[in-house]
């Protein structure tokens, strides 16, 4: 059963990043801990399996680990400018082996999530698929390929029936949909 | 046996190869699909973006489904897998959440209700449609094939989820090539992801994550890799050339999803089963077969 993040946050606020001689920001930190919901950041004992198992990590110095304590932190804005929470593959690895429920893969959906209201440094092809949904339904429109032979074929081509695309009934939901989840 | 089918957006919009091959193989296995109407994205697409935009678009295309009255949704695509199984769970026990989601889907006169059961393509043949029958329809046995198998990460994890096989140490596959007649091959690195979500952020890393791994599938020795993702298979056929390129690799692996190889052994045309489609060199695995003696090289 799911268990709600605890609203009291039992950690010192006199920390300051030495750098940029910044505060932690409280009223973010509440703002992802609710995003994430059902798991529980403030369970993470930093024993780093997430980390040594992170296909990311390898590659492009992803730490889910230190993403957790940062954010637990309310070092927010650091995270969400630093454009490390896009070099996640989402394996969902971290999620399966932590040992205390923490899925910093979730804490790292909820950030981008965040990046993306507040616009900061977001890829823009993430925000591509959004409008090309909007506009078709789908992330695209069915594509002409070729066989190995170099022949172009196409569905009707391959005998496969028609592509349906939803109706506008659907767009004007959708739409709504992106409407009201701005709103809240 | 009636089962309603969700395409998602990548299968029917290239990854034509993995629709023609479950079209084919499904009629022999007594499984007759059902096409949905005006369904959509699963919503993988939007999770970063957007997290309740998601949902909402998972929930629809279950409410789409359930309105069929079927039991039984088969979901090809792992991403989609992942998404609608996510979001069933989430509306399992928010019912807050559950009442917002019916809300929005009563424009269009949908309601969710969480009853129709989800299945991925494996999991169906393994647990639906089972061995006996799979064995049954088996023309040409797959003798002395020696395959590595590639999951993919979202039909596997997270285990809060009704997952379709161990996380770890996920079977179903190697049992369903073994009914082939052909052999599995353990590896190391079978867990290892394709990197295809980098692709959007960091291309690069997206190809080093495949071509390592395609790299060690060749080194192995293995005759192809199975898959069973569309993702997957963009990464390691589609772009099987240019994954080789950025790790400085020549790279020629036989790459095909299980349903291709299961029409394979049913003795099923190669055409109807999409194989022309692949870019990897699936004609040396089919000349191993011993099927297409007449098999051009491409």
């Amino acid at each position: 059963m799911p268990i709600k993040a605890r609203a009291t946050i039992p950690i010192s606020m006199s920390i300051t990043d030495l750098t940029t001689t910044k505060k932690p920001d409280t009223a973010l930190r509440l703002k992802i801990i609710a995003k994430i919901g059902e798991q529980k950041p403030y369970n993470c004992f930093q024993c780093i399996r997430c980390t040594s198992g992170c296909p990311s990590m390898k590659m492009l110095e992803l730490k889910p680990h230190e993403i957790v304590n940062l954010a637990r932190l309310g070092f927010i804005e650091e995270l969400l400018t630093s454009g490390i929470l896009w070099t996640c593959a989402t394996c969902l690895k971290c999620k399966e082996r932590c040992p205390q429920a923490v899925a910093p893969v979730d804490l790292i959906f909820a950030l981008r999530n965040l990046a993306v209201e507040k616009e900061v440094k977001v890829p823009e092809s993430f925000l591509l698929s959004l409008s090309a949904i909007l506009e078709n339904g789908f992330i695209q429109k069915p594509q002409n390929t070729v066989t190995r032979k170099l022949e172009r074929v196409n569905r009707e081509k391959l005998g496969l029936p028609k592509f349906r695309e939803p109706d506008e009934k659907f767009k004007a939901a959708f739409f709504k949909v992106l409407e009201q989840s701005q709103e809240e | 046996m009636k089962v309603a089918v969700y395409w998602g957006c990548v299968i029917p919009t290239i990854q034509y190869g993995y629709e023609m091959s479950v079209r084919a193989v499904m009629p022999r296995l007594g499984v007759e699909l059902v096409d949905l109407d005006n369904v959509s994205c699963c919503g993988t697409p939007v999770q970063s973006v957007n997290m309740p935009a998601a949902i909402y678009l998972a929930a629809r295309n279950l409410a789409i489904a359930e309105k069929t009255g079927l039991t039984n949704l088969l979901l090809p695509c792992n991403g989609c897998y992942l998404s609608l199984s996510e979001a069933k769970h989430f509306l399992s026990y928010d019912e807050k959440l559950k009442e917002k989601v019916n809300t929005l889907l009563k424009e269009e006169n949908l309601q969710y209700e969480g009853s129709i059961k989800i299945w991925h393509t494996l999991n169906l043949l393994h647990d639906l449609v089972k061995e006996e029958k799979i064995r049954e329809t088996v023309r040409h046995p797959l003798n002395g094939l020696k395959l590595a198998v590639h999951y993919g990460c979202h039909i596997l994890r997270p285990s809060t989820l009704q997952t379709v096989d161990a996380p770890e140490n996920p079977r179903k596959m190697d049992n369903l090539i073994g009914w082939l007649g052909a052999k599995s091959m353990p590896y190391p690195e079978k867990l290892d992801c394709c990197g295809a979500m980098l692709l959007l952020s960091h291309p690069d890393a997206a190809f080093t994550f495949s071509g390592l791994k395609l790299k060690t599938v060749q080194d192995w020795g293995a005759d192809a890799l199975v898959v069973s993702c569309p993702s997957c298979q963009m990464m390691f056929d589609m772009r099987q050339k240019s994954v080789g390129a950025t790790i400085g690799a020549k790279l020629s692996i036989p790459v095909l999803y299980y349903s291709q190889l299961l029409g394979i052994a049913m003795g099923i045309e190669t055409e109807k089963l999409g194989l022309h489609l692949n870019r990897s060199p699936v004609d040396d695995l089919l000349r191993k077969t011993g099927l297409i003696s007449t098999a051009a090289s491409p």
